[in-house]
């Protein structure tokens, strides 16, 4: 079977047509809608960018570029927002809620991908049943829960750290999409797995996660993007700053800065920087998968 | 490959269990295990219980966090007083408020349902033990014992559940103290009722798993019977369930009777309920007609057909014409609500799953800078939506010189309100002329906006999981199509498309019950101006929820929105399990 | 590949548990709880040693730590952080108070009704409205401010009492509730209309307008030299901005005996009439893009209309704006809602602290802050501070040097003689949504007094609705 890096070329060259023109003509046109999708994603973007390095006079003045770049206002915005106060927490949480998520969902996804038990379509019903209700609905709940569980056992959980992961360590959608893709695993490879001697548990390890390593990245993706942003519950459930998230910090300088449009961009960026730093060094992964694994066999 | 020998042997197995069972039997011939787990029944039962344990961990946070929930909008939803977690029982009084006397005739429609299920389940299970002299009636006892326990353990659990949060408000004032707080949930623990209701839960659930490890037991070890335990368990609940949504109907519409009869007032809730089914029951038989129609070879068969579909669905519209009058006295921003979700819905899922298609298909083909494209794509999921927020109010204003009023300048258009626009975009696009009446005219500018701002938001998100969709698929099968000299649309169809379905699956269902209860894009850029044409069904619901703290009537809109959601992922379901094909 | 991906993954995994083991922070208890009050000491007589006799007998509020959830952020907290500081260093009773921003008045509302509703004791201080207030009441979460007020040992001298301004003082009692006296107000805000000076003499007036009719034409005159649809007054749609205008043209939007709404009286009908004129005529226009302050300030609008909290912000962007375009900073003010009343009656909102029902020694503690806070002499420093208005007459005598600086604060301090409150009705929150909705009806074009009639409707109906829901 291929190697990493003739997998990776053959993916790339499958829409070659012997016809070159043909070829020529097909990028033409890929180019073409990639570029005009790329600017109407990325251009309400450049705004915010733009917007963040002007002056007051020229960010409420519907300009769309400043004269001079004020790069300073990413230091105003940096300590208005006590984002260095927040930053550590922040990824604190961020490692512990993905962390756990990827454990426990790749186990359930697994049970309901590639195993037989009674109940399986009622369990996962339930399971997709919990994305349904709308969220302002399930804050009270939610806080009853994590403040009784905070009374009952010896660690607190309000103001810590258990009320801002464990509720994120397993979620609906990530099983559900790690299903999708280990259910997509030949039979064959489990067969030739137990001949091996391997169990369940190995095989998932050694197997099913490695082949799956793309849907695993984008819940790791994911699973960051949402404990990062997470805005409302890391509110409730914390009254103090000791484990606020970067987020607070965006929040309470918003309501400061409420009409100082160029800082409040500038926190924005700020804060979703460490994200496109990830994705960018990371995105390489999502499409690895099985280009660069191979089947056995 | 040797599967394929293995899967000839099988021709007389269809169900997937027993393929897995006996693929397990070879590993059994090496290794020995207790006599429980000894045998092909014994095997399933291992394999049962490591998928159990596999799932215990996310179950017990989602059960927590996700189920618990549930369980708390369904208590609460019959309870009302403001401000109040143990409210007062109000029965079906918060439906009723919401939409009016269609409530009583949608749970007794979902107790059909149920009925309906549990019959078919077993129909099919007493048909198979006909056909092919199984051993399904066995297992009715074992099955009804233990789904009679199960009720009776989500019975618990509504007896638990009151007194539990009645503990908070005898903690309140000075004797607030976590040891208070601890004796009295062990006080509220052992209370009479409370033990009672969990302990007949237990020996029943618990008589019933033994009956049924002693059918197990019975049954050959190798034997290749299915276990028919599941289909009698679920048709035992679903009438277990229905049972219980009947009686609670049948005693809220007497007591409804018996008020109006108090206060003078007609109330014509059978007629309703019996007019309104009659013509949905028209509206599923004219469907029925009309599909046999198509598989009829004789014209005058499929003609005759044909006619008498039309007929019943005219027939059907007469009676579901009574509707509104049903729903009158309900909400009438739950309704406006609805709507604007559907439009909400339908604006959004189609255009940005399609969009994303294309863009993950195109930045998987062999281009420069894909890097970077994709990070660009990527970026607006990933920006805070504070800031976001800011900038499309900025784009979509009502200012004259705001990006998009100044482009339609250019093209010699007046400036339009925006997200300040009330008025349909249909209506607009009519020019107003004629009067469409509020579903005609179509979502209002303002929500088509802020369509357009989730759309945005979302494409990118949607993009990354086709990616990895994208690159699950072996490259094999492109190698192979290439050999065979398919062009690259024949390979997106015959190979991208079939296998990328488990990922479409996935995408399209978990956008659907996203858009249905999206919330943050639509609460950052909604504007009075709009006049309330913005407020999806989910802002309806925070309203009542944080701004009125009528949690009894938010926790009811939102089962009511869930019920929804649910038919409509039912629905899809159906359709894909056709399509979805996991490689 | 295969084992470095587990390595990663393996790493990730001992990464979490290591971080999950770190020592969790030592849980900062809402209250001190643990902490009894010392046995009976008949003798004990130090400062703020408990009363012998008198309702507060035998209650220490002595080394109590107090927690008091706010939404003041950003240099108002960090001002209010320097005057608490002083307070824990040197109050005789050796209370700490732990002054902590929880974010806006939603998220401390969202807060206490969560920890309601699980039964975690909120901070024994918390700010929330006067309408707040009614909604923790229905779980009997506050306790009645008039027992420490009332208290020979702890509470105000009649002199003290006096000096507060007493229709302040009187928002916190709650008829529905046994005329208990759930909120205490530290600061008060009103409703003002910020105006331009200097672009109002360049067009030839000679200072902000008094009348409904002034304000028009000076509107309309900006409007007009600005030419491009700015210029003039910046709608507010607010509810707040509606019964300001009300209030304005002698009107009111509660009902005589205070239990319901009136929103088709003739003065909000006569308002509604004049804003439409305006926003017709070009003379006002809607900015629906953030604050108005910087449209103020770089001079797209003349007028623009507010809480007088917002001074602070509008002297920054003012002052901003002027060094970034290089020109002279233009003189401005506020001044009174334009009225046809004799007195300028003035909107006057702002939230209230209360106390949570708790431990006595807690509830009396939080108490002896609030008294502490609301004293001349620190009020003045909180005022200075935030640009609050104080709550207490005997204020504006620590303040004089501070209005001297300040001038458009010393126009506003004037006003603050002729008050007017909004209603306080349970339904309060949601009538605001509906009244600006309709606000937004009207100016777009929707029969007056039919959209009021309908409003006041609605605004009654939803108030019977959820006091239904009252038991």
């Amino acid at each position: 079977m291929a190697s990493g890096a003739v997998g990776v070329s053959r993916v790339r060259t499958r829409l070659a047509d012997p016809a070159v023109r043909r070829v020529a003509i097909t990028q033409a046109i890929i180019y073409f809608i990639l570029i005009v999708g790329a600017a109407v994603s990325i251009l309400p973007f450049l705004y915010t960018v733009s917007v963040s390095l002007m002056n007051l006079t020229e960010a409420t003045g519907g300009r769309a570029l400043p004269t001079t770049p004020q790069w300073n206002n990413y230091v105003e915005a940096w300590h208005d927002a006590q984002f260095s106060l927040y930053f550590m927490n922040s990824v604190k949480i961020t490692l512990i809620s993905v962390g756990g998520a990827l454990v426990f969902c790749a186990l359930a996804a697994y049970a309901f991908a590639q195993m037989e038990f009674p109940g399986k379509t009622f369990l996962f019903t339930l399971l997709l049943s919990t994305l349904m209700l709308p969220e302002a609905i399930t804050w009270v709940p939610n806080f009853i829960t994590v403040s009784w569980l905070g009374r009952i056992s010896p660690v607190p959980w309000l103001n810590n750290w258990p009320s801002l992961t464990i509720p994120f360590m397993a979620s609906a959608f990530g099983i559900f999409l790690l299903r999708q893709f280990f259910q997509q695993i030949p039979q064959e490879l489990w067969d030739s797995a137990q001949i091996d001697g391997s169990g369940h548990l190995r095989y998932l390890i050694k197997v099913v996660l490695p082949l799956s390593s793309a849907a695993v990245m984008t819940l790791v993706l994911f699973g960051f993007v949402g404990a990062w942003n997470a805005l409302a519950w890391p509110i409730l459930v914390t009254t103090t700053p000791d484990w606020r998230p970067i987020s607070y910090g965006l929040l309470s300088f918003l309501d400061e800065a409420g009409a100082l449009l160029h800082l409040q961009m500038a926190g924005a960026i700020i804060t979703m920087l460490p994200i496109v730093v990830l994705y960018f060094f990371t995105q390489r992964h999502f499409i690895e998968g099985i280009a660069t694994t191979g089947l056995k066999g | 490959m040797a599967v394929q020998n293995w899967e000839n042997d099988l021709h007389v197995d269809s169900t997937a269990s027993q393929h897995a069972a006996f693929r397990s039997d070879l590993q059994q011939q090496v290794r020995a295990a207790p006599s429980w787990f000894r045998g092909r029944q014994g095997r399933r039962l291992r394999e049962m219980l490591l998928a159990y344990s596999f799932l215990a961990p996310a179950f017990l946070i989602i059960g927590l966090f996700g189920l618990f929930p549930l369980a708390f909008a369904a208590y609460e939803s019959t309870l009302r007083g403001l401000n109040k977690i143990v409210g007062s029982y109000d029965g079906l009084g918060n439906y009723v408020k919401a939409v009016d006397n269609l409530i009583y005739i949608l749970t007794f429609w979902i107790a059909i349902g149920l009925a309906y299920f549990a019959v078919t389940t077993i129909a099919r299970a007493v048909r198979e033990h006909r056909q092919e002299n199984t051993n399904a009636m066995r297992w009715v006892l074992p099955a009804i014992v233990t789904a009679t326990g199960a009720a009776l353990f989500a019975r618990f659990v509504f007896v638990l559940l009151p007194e539990m949060l009645l503990i908070p408000s005898k903690l309140r004032g000075q004797n607030n103290t976590q040891e208070a707080f601890r004796g009295l949930v062990v006080e509220t623990w052992w209370l009479p009722k409370v033990q009672i209701a969990l302990w007949v839960a237990i020996i029943l659930l618990a008589g019933g798993a033994a009956w049924a490890m002693r059918v197990n037991r019975s049954v050959a070890r190798d034997s290749r019977d299915p276990i028919y335990f599941v289909p009698f368990f679920s048709a035992g609940i679903s009438l277990i369930s229905g049972g219980a949504l009947i009686w609670l109907t049948w005693n809220e519409i007497n007591a409804a009777y018996a008020e109006a009869l108090e206060e003078g007032v007609g109330l014509e809730l059978w007629s309703q309920i019996v007019t309104i089914s009659a013509g949905f029951l028209l509206l599923l038989l004219a469907w029925r007609l009309w599909e046999s129609a198509g598989h009829r070879t004789s014209n005058t068969g499929m003609a005759v057909r044909l006619v008498s579909a039309v007929a019943l669905m005219a027939g059907a519209w007469v009676l579901i014409a009574e509707l509104p009058r049903v729903v009158s006295a309900g909400d009438e921003d739950w309704w406006n609500g609805l709507m604007a979700t559907v439009f909400y819905v339908m604006g959004t899922v189609p255009i940005q799953l399609g969009l994303a298609l294309i863009l993950a298909a195109l930045l998987f083909q062999k281009i420069r800078g894909q890097t970077l494209f994709r990070v660009l794509y990527f970026l607006p999921y990933v920006a805070p939506f504070v800031g976001t927020a800011a900038v499309f109010r900025i784009i979509f204003s009502n200012r004259p010189t705001a990006p998009l009023n100044s482009m339609l300048d250019l093209f010699g258009a007046d400036p339009l309100l925006w997200l300040g626009e009330p008025s349909g975009i249909i209506e607009m696009i009519t020019g107003g002329r004629i009067d469409l009446g509020p579903i005609l005219s179509g979502p209002s500018l303002a929500l088509v906006a802020i369509m357009i701002y989730g759309i945005w938001t979302y494409v990118g998100f949607d993009t990354v999981i086709f990616l990895a969709g994208l690159g699950a698929i072996p490259n094999e099968l492109y190698e192979v199509a290439d050999i065979d000299g398919a062009g690259g649309w024949a390979q997106f169809r015959h190979v991208t498309l079939p296998l990328l379905s488990p990922t479409i699956y996935f995408l399209s269902l978990y956008a659907v019950i996203g858009t249905f209860k999206a919330f943050n894009h639509i609460f950052v850029l909604r504007q009075a101006a709009a006049l309330g044409t913005t407020d999806t069904a989910s802002i309806v619901i925070f309203q009542a929820f944080k701004r009125d703290t009528r949690y009894g009537y938010a926790s009811a809109l939102a089962i009511l929105l869930l019920l929804i959601i649910m038919v409509i992922t039912l629905v899809n379901n159906r359709i894909a399990s056709r399509r979805v094909f996991y490689g | 590949m295969n084992t470095k991906r587990m390595w990663m993954l393996a790493a990730l995994m001992v990464g979490v548990l290591v971080l999950a083991g770190c020592p969790a922070p030592a849980a900062q208890a809402p209250a001190a709880m643990e902490e009894e009050a010392p046995a009976e000491e008949a003798m004990d007589s130090g400062p703020c040693a408990p009363a012998a006799d008198g309702p507060l007998a035998g209650i220490d509020p002595r080394g109590q730590t107090i927690v008091w959830w706010h939404q003041h952020s950003g240099s108002r907290e960090e001002k209010l952080a320097v005057i608490v500081e002083d307070y824990n260093a040197n109050n005789e009773c050796g209370i700490v108070l732990d002054a902590q921003n929880q974010g806006g008045y939603n998220d401390i509302r969202d807060k206490v009704n969560a920890s309601t509703a699980s039964g975690e004791q909120p901070a024994s201080l918390i700010v929330g409205y006067q309408n707040d207030q009614a909604f923790y009441q229905l779980n009997e979460v506050l306790a009645d401010f008039d027992k420490f007020i009332d208290d020979p040992n702890w509470g105000l001298s009649a002199e003290e009492r006096d000096d507060y301004f007493a229709s302040f003082i009187e928002q916190g009692v709650h008829p529905v509730f046994d005329g208990q006296r759930l909120g205490f107000p530290p600061n008060r805000s009103m409703e003002v209309l910020y105006y331009n000076l200097t672009w109002l003499e360049e067009l030839g007036f000679d200072g902000p307008p008094a009348t409904p009719a002034e304000f028009e034409e000076m509107a309309c005159a900006a409007a007009e030299a600005n030419g491009d649809g700015t210029g003039g007054y910046i709608l507010r749609d607010d509810a707040s901005a509606t019964a300001s205008w009300t209030f304005a043209l002698g009107g009111d939007v509660l009902n005589e005996d205070n239990t319901g709404y009136v929103y088709n009286g003739q003065a909000t009908i006569d308002a509604m009439t004049m804003l439409k004129r305006m926003l017709d005529n070009g003379c006002a226009y809607f900015f629906t893009e953030g604050y108005p302050n910087p449209e103020f300030a770089a001079r797209r609008a003349s007028f623009t209309q507010g809480s007088s909290s917002g001074l602070p912000f509008y002297a920054n962007d003012i002052v901003t704006i002027a060094e970034e375009q290089g020109r002279d900073m233009d003189e401005w003010g506020v001044t009174a809602i334009p009225h046809t009343t004799e007195n300028p009656v003035q909107n006057i909102y702002g939230a209230d602290v209360m106390i949570t029902a708790g431990q006595p020694e807690q509830e009396l503690a939080a108490w002896l802050f609030i008294k502490w806070f609301t004293s001349p002499e620190v009020q003045a420093r909180w005022v200075e501070a935030s640009n609050y208005f104080p709550t207490r007459a005997g204020t504006e005598a620590h303040l004089s040097g501070y209005v001297e600086e300040n001038p458009q604060y010393g126009e506003a301090l004037a006003l603050l003689g002729h008050g007017a409150y909004e209603p306080q009705l349970i339904s309060y929150q949601a009538v605001r949504d509906a009244a600006e909705t309709a606000f937004n009806e009207i100016m777009q074009g929707a029969d007056i007094q039919a959209t009021l009639d309908a409003l006041t409707e609605t605004a009654n109906e939803l108030q019977e609705e959820l006091m239904g829901e009252v038991q």
